[in-house]
């Protein structure tokens, strides 16, 4: 096999990338990834990992995921703890759209009982808009806007749009209390409210599921999923508000990084000290944008049970949320760095967290298996539900991967196949696509991604987090 | 002048090329609308546009920021712009087209201008622009 010069292995997936590997790494960098998808890592994704190993405060070790690959500032994959007293906090380790992330929806229905898939598909695609330009049904005020900033989840559930047990089913319960929606600046607020509710384009979706193998039947009974079960899986982020609210603070942050006197060697790692009037500032706006995505994925779950209730009847309680969990994000959590427990911030950019059993945050029923671990496979492959583990808690400050990763570029995608024969062959296996255009499927193929099965085997191999269910799609809506 | 969409495996790497800095900044909003609709505007509306910005780089990625709020809150899908350059600001007025869900849906979301991998060189005969947008 052929890795790329420079990085070094140190287990059967663990690959360490040395300090010396780029001038100015303060810890050395640590990927996951198996010889079979080797060939698919780019050299712009290592250096960007060594890049991430240069900030100050970092701890222990720059890492990613097996679904690294080349993003901007940190590689998409990366995970990265600093310290409170001495690291930074980057929009550059979050992404634009902060708080991207996905939740699983169960139904009582079996895959049998799904008559009317053409029908469902097109309902949903009518109930939840889509696509670029698509807009809300919700009309927000400024004052409505700032609740669902500071609250999140529970402003929605509040507002009509889910019921109380939602909100323990997600990730921090689905708010950020560090929300400061002051911070927020009016353009952010002008691209966000048209938006709340809508899906957006590019890789989000929504896709009816079945599942399809239980590998863990204990931790499925736990999070009540089972053989030939219809599921929903809701893939969205913060919209514009939380694009503008990035776009906002790197500027600000550019100038906190020369005030500070801060070398990073990529200007979208603009960062500042964690406890700095930027830093702090950053945060607070990052946090009212999390809450956002996650009032934005209960508004769109709230419209899936509804077309679901009118078209099957099926009670609107009887439908749970399994979990919510975020993908790109900045969190302070407690860790145990070198035998102490340590207060960091943690910062996932198209990872996931994988709390294991005990771990705080998790809803009691949870506890014992440790955190439901959602990963979306691309449009039409497999998804997997995984647990958190306590190997994740020691290696990966409690992370692992997110999605399976692309590996072909949009260009090329576009080459290859148009969106109407993708959308005739996955017809032909069953799956109903419904999307804004033909041009929005062609984008996102299933080959142009990693083999998502890969990708999460090298997690459950590693221990970051383990198989509990494989899901495959019946349906998708996609932006 | 040119647009080129380059490969670039989870965003959108485009090359812009202009023989004035005035055109090169018309043709990269042109470039945005290309990914964001399939194609850029029509000539019809006006909107005025002004950015600040230390140095070049930094003034593109401002304009394109700014580009990409009013095409998502004005629902403009612009064509093209009428700009002066100065010290560190960039202003006039850019052109477009109502955005339109039938004409305009052959493109991709996009998230955000990166600073990873924004360039701009100028060789002796154009200006040349390397932009990644997040989509």
């Amino acid at each position: 096999m052929t890795m790329l010069p420079g990085v070094q292995r140190v287990g059967e997936f663990e690959w360490q990338v040395p300090v010396g590997y780029i001038p100015g790494m303060r810890v050395p960098g640590l990927f996951f990834l198996s010889e079979a998808l080797a060939g698919t890592l780019e050299e712009g994704a290592v250096k960007q990992l060594a890049n991430v190993a240069t900030m100050p405060g970092i701890v222990r070790q720059s890492l990613a995921m097996p679904d690294i690959h080349w993003g901007y500032g940190f590689p998409i994959g990366g995970v990265a703890a600093f310290s409170l007293d001495e690291g930074v906090i980057s929009p550059g380790g979050v992404g634009f759209d902060i708080n991207c992330g996905v939740r699983l929806l169960a139904t009582p229905l079996r895959e049998g009982d799904l008559g009317k898939r053409r029908e469902l598909v097109e309902r949903l695609f009518g109930a939840i808009p889509t696509g670029v330009g698509g807009k809300s049904a919700l009309r927000l005020s400024n004052r409505e806007l700032d609740r669902m900033l500071l609250e999140g989840s529970s402003w929605a559930v509040r507002e009509g749009y889910g019921i109380d047990e939602d909100i323990r089913m997600c990730e921090q319960e689905g708010c950020l209390k560090e929300a400061d929606p002051a911070a927020v600046s009016q353009k952010a607020r002008q691209r966000g409210m048209p938006q709340s509710g809508t899906l957006g384009s590019g890789n989000h979706f929504l896709e009816v599921q079945v599942v399809r193998e239980v590998y863990h039947p204990e931790a499925a009974r736990a999070f009540g999923i089972s053989q030939g079960q219809v599921c929903i899986m809701i893939h969205c982020g913060s919209r514009g508000l939380g694009h503008q609210v990035c776009t906002d603070h790197l500027r600000i942050l550019e100038a906190a990084t020369k005030k500070y006197r801060i070398t990073l060697p990529d200007r979208q790692l603009a960062c500042a000290p964690i406890d700095s009037p930027e830093g702090r500032a950053y945060f607070g706006a990052m946090a009212a944008s999390a809450n956002y995505a996650w009032a934005n994925r209960q508004v769109i779950m709230h419209y899936t049970r509804k077309v679901l209730e009118e078209l099957y009847g099926v009670a609107y309680k009887d439908m749970h949320l399994v979990y919510d969990v975020a993908h790109n994000v900045a969190k302070m959590e407690e860790h145990l760095v070198g035998g102490t427990r340590m207060k960091v911030c943690v910062h996932r950019k198209g990872a996931t967290r994988a709390f294991g059993p005990g771990a705080p945050d998790l809803p009691a029923a949870y506890s014992s298996v440790g955190q439901p671990v959602i990963i979306p496979g691309s449009m039409g492959s497999p998804s997997f539900l995984l647990h958190g583990t306590s190997g994740a808690m020691e290696k990966t400050f409690g992370s692992t991967c997110h999605g399976a990763g692309r590996v072909m570029s949009r260009t090329q995608a576009k080459k290859r196949l148009t969106g109407r024969e993708i959308r005739d062959t996955l017809g032909k296996e069953g799956i109903i696509v419904k999307a804004p255009s033909d041009a929005a499927i062609a984008d996102e193929a299933p080959e142009v991604y990693k083999p998502s099965m890969e990708v999460v085997r090298v997690v459950h191999e590693v221990g970051i987090s383990r198989l509990v269910a494989r899901f495959e799609p019946l349906g998708v809506i996609k932006g | 002048m040119s647009i080129e969409e380059l490969d670039h495996t989870a965003d959108a790497k485009v090359r812009v090329k202009a023989g004035t800095l005035e055109e090169l900044f018309s043709e990269a909003g042109r470039a945005l609308m290309q990914v964001m609709y399939g194609r850029p505007g029509k000539d019809g509306r006006t909107h005025p546009v002004m950015v600040s910005g230390d140095d070049l780089e930094s003034l593109m990625h401002a304009y394109l920021s700014e580009l990409l709020f009013i095409t998502e809150v004005e629902g403009l899908v612009i064509s093209g712009a009428d700009l002066h350059i100065g010290e560190g600001i960039v202003e006039g007025v850019v052109m477009g087209e109502p955005f339109s869900m039938e004409a305009h849906n052959a493109g991709r979301g996009v998230k955000g201008i990166s600073y990873s991998g924004l360039s701009i060189v100028h060789d002796q005969e154009s200006y040349i622009l390397d932009v990644i947008f997040d989509v």
